[in-house]
């Protein structure tokens, strides 16, 4: 069974969540520890989830982003392997520099919860593949998910196709509504939105189950 | 020692003379040194119970065969069958969040989760119940900004949904906010229940989690007292969150717990090191001796006393074998926590406390906690309180739509939109209804089950009558679950009354404790844990008493439960009614009366039949008639493009009327003849109220008003009240 490695901070807490996601995706998970490399080869993909790794002290993502495991992440990445990350996960690949952009507080200054409604904009080379859907619905449970990037390296973005989803209705004030960002080969990629919240019908809505 | 220090000393500890002379008679010698921390801290109303203890006991009763693990524990463990047990526990942090909103409340959600997984169960949902005073007040907006911001903080980062609660606004909580959590924990098939008993004299004594500060020095003992203009100056005894670390104590615990690592284990919550030592040794019925130096502490200055009383958050206490502590260790090491051996279990039924090699004391356990005093404080059998003849609103139609939609947009109306979207409601993969529904579900993993979770009690019935409020705390929550077919399986409790050294205060604890019990005892959903809460009082100004519960319960599936809202245009609206008692909303007349009586026994039997019939599959949605009466009900269940239209008449004083106890339910229109028939063979008294519609909101010829008028003021509410906060 091919496997997909789950990556745990210190302060992760969807890390379980993504494991069960992974399971029921007929992967086989693995737990990858904050202050240990793995092997490249032993994964088919690497995801990077939710939650306030290292208490989100400092910067959302900052101190996770100089941990061991992200070397190899960032090695990972470099050949041009499958990476995820979710909420938190997203804010660590920002901080690792794997992915564009900053996430900041959110306009409102407050943490949100809730339903958005969603628009993909660029397909990545592995994650959200199956799905010809354009359109989709997505919990999301951020305090600091507002994209940020200079205008320059916003229009670079843009113009890189590196904007892989938008939401429908902005609720963090992010720059161009964008939700979540690819990197240039398309391989890494990030979102505040939970796809794992939404695979099943009793959670509420099924369009995360595609990402994986 | 002179008179004079005498009476500083009993003030400075909290200590009446009467207790000091009990101290004295059980020691055969005053108190001396750190013995005055320890009873100031252990017999304090707040670990004691002292004036609580003997009405609690009543509870006891209630107990059914689904309960293990009852005794002597945080919380009693319930048993859901299949393998699946749950673990919960209500508990307020009123004086410190009313004192510091953001940390006060941080903090107490980080306590009671630790209650909860201190018991081997993993924290799965959080509820909230908070009494805030008028929006207006001084202070308010501060203190419901802060709160809701210190739940969030804390619960969002430790990764536990908070999934459900309640809140309330009344001036009688300006000065002294309610916040109470609750938290459920999950047992899954395997795992095991830890207890808190220190067994095995030799074994280590293990301190783990955060170093000891200053921090919440007599916490225990504030809480046990009323509030006076001084309140702000007890800033320092507030205690500091930190929900990173609280999140690595949950891992690191599990881990130590599955790998058997572990002989006892509790947490230090209120009077920290002191109740987990004294607490565990009493319950094991063995001793301890503890090196006070060598507990892990923050500030070098700090003294013996001081880490007795702290109450610095993210710490447990452990007993495990010697030769399993280096395994153990390696795991708190993983996580980045210390775990530091301060002591051992012995044989001798004595708390050796020392420090730097000094014996600063040698003492019973059970002195400080099975001897505590306890008070049979003066009190009376209840009489029914402001009970009517009849009731009678003056409010003419015109004038109620007004009040309608402003109440729709009001604080009252809106304020748990805004609350609750702070709150993470899915992180844990469980939710299947959060906090933007009446009751909360989750999904247990292995049974695939739904684990109803709600919170109960309404101010205002019990400013009424503290028996009605008392039943009403149990029962209405009970029918909500009820509604969503869900079938309530026990009950907690966190009981926050103002002094009790005032026989009417006592009066109304006792008159509520009495009502929950026998709810209790009807429902067979037996009162598993619980706490108290008193001296709710600022400058002798009572609150209104507050007996907040919190209720579990189970459906067999999470398919199919009736929505809020309506759902189908053309389906039929029903009212299901077992009236027995009824009362004028007090939010559309300032009346405090009511008519009826308490019919407890009818009232359990009318639960059952709702519960049952909320599970037929033409059932679309269903909603129990509550704050506000019908009208506010009717209009709760409209969403854009789904309305509502009267087939009969109602009159204003129907509209605004809250009974005990209605039910709407919105039936598919094919399926009308089959659920009539249900109800006639279920012998349940009903009205067809009228259909659901595409445009109007309308409720007799004289009351309707268009769809999105009450649309919009459900919406520009929350607009709105985040302004007036802004």
């Amino acid at each position: 069974m091919k496997k997909i490695g789950v990556v745990r901070f210190p302060g992760s807490n969807c890390d379980r969540d993504v494991f069960q996601y992974v399971q029921d995706h007929q992967y086989q998970a693995e737990y990858l520890w904050h202050l240990d490399q793995f092997n490249i080869h032993d994964y088919e993909g690497i995801i990077l989830p939710g939650g306030f790794s290292y208490g989100d002290y400092l910067r959302a993502g900052a101190l996770s982003a100089r941990s061991p495991v992200m070397k190899s992440v960032a090695d990972f990445a470099q050949k041009g392997r499958p990476v995820l990350g979710i909420c938190n996960g997203f804010q660590v690949l920002v901080e690792t520099h794997i992915l564009p952009g900053a996430l900041v507080q959110n306009s409102g200054l407050k943490f949100i919860d809730g339903w958005v409604n969603l628009k993909f904009e660029n397909q990545s080379t592995f994650w959200a593949q199956k799905e010809s859907q354009k359109n989709i619905r997505l919990p999301i449970a951020h305090g600091e998910g507002r994209f940020y990037a200079p205008q320059a390296e916003l229009e670079k973005i843009e113009d890189c196709g590196q904007v892989w989803l938008r939401y429908e209705s902005n609720p963090n004030g992010s720059l161009n509504d964008i939700a979540g960002v690819l990197n240039r080969t398309k391989n890494v990629a990030g979102l505040m939105p939970h796809p794992e919240r939404a695979y099943a019908d009793w959670m509420g809505g099924i369009d995360g189950w595609s990402f994986l | 020692m002179n008179q004079i220090t005498h009476e500083g000393k009993l003030k400075h500890y909290r200590i009446s003379q009467a207790e000091y002379e009990k101290i004295c008679s059980m020691l055969g010698r005053p108190p001396e040194g750190v013995e005055w921390a320890l009873f100031s801290a252990l017999w304090s109303e707040h670990c004691s119970y002292k004036s609580s203890k003997i009405h609690l006991k009543k509870f006891g009763k209630t107990l059914n065969q689904t309960v293990v693990n009852a005794e002597g524990e945080n919380a009693g463990v319930v048993d859901l069958g299949q393998g699946e047990r749950v673990v919960f526990k209500m508990e307020s942090h009123n004086h410190p969040s009313f004192i510091e909103p953001y940390q006060g409340a941080a903090t107490g959600v980080g306590g009671i989760l630790r209650d909860i997984f201190t018991m081997g169960a993993r924290p799965i949902g959080l509820a909230d119940y908070l009494c805030f005073g008028n929006i207006e007040a001084d202070r308010m907006k501060t203190l419901v900004e802060g709160v809701v911001k210190g739940i969030s903080g804390y619960g969002n980062s430790v990764g536990v949904p908070t999934v459900t609660g309640q809140t309330n606004f009344d001036p009688a909580y300006n000065k002294n906010i309610l916040v109470n959590a609750m938290a459920v924990g999950l047992l899954r098939p395997n795992e095991k229940v830890s207890l808190s008993a220190a067994k095995g004299p030799g074994n280590c004594v293990v301190y783990v989690g955060a170093k000891t500060g200053k921090d919440g020095v007599h916490g225990a003992a504030m809480a046990s007292e009323s509030f006076d203009e001084n309140s702000e100056a007890k800033k320092p005894n507030v205690q500091i969150g930190d929900p990173y670390f609280e999140k690595l104590l949950i891992e690191s615990c599990f881990e130590v717990l599955q790998k058997n690592l572990v002989v006892a284990i509790q947490d230090m919550g209120a009077a920290g090191i002191t109740s987990s030592s004294f607490e565990m040794s009493s319950k094991g019925q063995v001793g301890m001796m503890i090196q006070l130096d060598q507990v892990p502490v923050r500030d070098s200055s700090i003294q013996p006393e001081e880490i007795l009383l702290s109450e610095s958050q993210e710490r447990m206490l452990l007993v495990c074998e010697p030769q399993k502590f280096s395994e153990l260790s390696q795991v708190f090491e993983k996580w980045g926590l210390d775990a530091v051996i301060i002591g051992e279990v012995i044989a001798e039924r004595k708390v050796k406390l020392y420090w730097k090699g000094h014996c600063l004391t040698s003492i019973d356990p059970d002195l400080l906690v099975e001897k505590a005093p306890v008070y049979e404080r003066p009190y009376h059998a209840w009489k029914s309180q402001n009970q009517t003849e009849k009731i009678h609103s003056n409010l003419q139609p015109k004038d109620y739509i007004s009040q309608l939609i402003s109440y729709l947009g009001s604080t009252h109306g809106t304020a748990r939109d805004y609350i609750c979207s702070q709150y993470d409601q899915r992180v844990g993969l469980m939710t299947a209804r959060g906090a933007d529904h009446d009751v909360a579900i989750l999904r247990l993993p292995d049974s695939k089950r739904g684990l109803g979770m709600t919170v109960g009690c309404r101010p205002s019935v019990m400013k009424c009558d503290a028996q009605l409020g008392g039943f009403d705390s149990v029962f209405y929550p009970a029918l909500q679950m009820a509604a969503k077919g869900i079938k309530t399986l026990a009950i907690t409790d966190c009981l926050n009354f103002g002094n009790p050294e005032k026989p009417e205060i006592m009066s109304e604890f006792v008159a509520a404790v009495e009502a929950i019990r026998d709810a209790s005892l009807i429902l067979d959903a037996p009162v598993v844990s619980g706490n108290v809460s008193f001296y709710n009082e600022t400058l002798g100004q009572n609150i209104i008493s507050t007996p907040a519960t919190g209720l579990i319960g189970l459906r067999e599936t999470v398919a199919q439960i009736p929505e809020d809202q309506f759902q189908k245009i053309g389906s039929q609206v029903y009212l299901l009614s077992s009236v027995s008692a009824k009362m004028l909303s007090p939010y559309f007349e300032n009346k405090k009366s009511w008519i009826g009586k308490i019919e407890p026994q009818k009232t359990g039997q009318f639960i059952q039949k709702i519960q049952k019939l909320s599970l037929l599959t033409s059932v679309l949605s269903t909603q129990a008639v509550g704050r506000g009466g019908l009208g506010v009900s009717l209009a709760r269940m409209c969403r854009p493009g789904f309305g509502f239209q009267s087939f009969i008449e109602m009159s204003v004083a129907d509209l605004i009327t809250e009974t005990f106890y209605e039910v709407i339910f919105e039936v598919d229109h094919d399926a009308q003849h089959d659920f009539e028939t249900k109800l006639k063979a279920e012998n349940i008294d009903y009205k067809i109220l009228g259909k659901v519609t595409e445009r109007t909101f309308n409720l007799s010829q004289e009351i309707h008003v268009d769809l999105l008028r009450v649309n919009q003021a459900q919406n520009k509410g929350l607009g709105g009240f985040i302004e007036n906060l802004a």
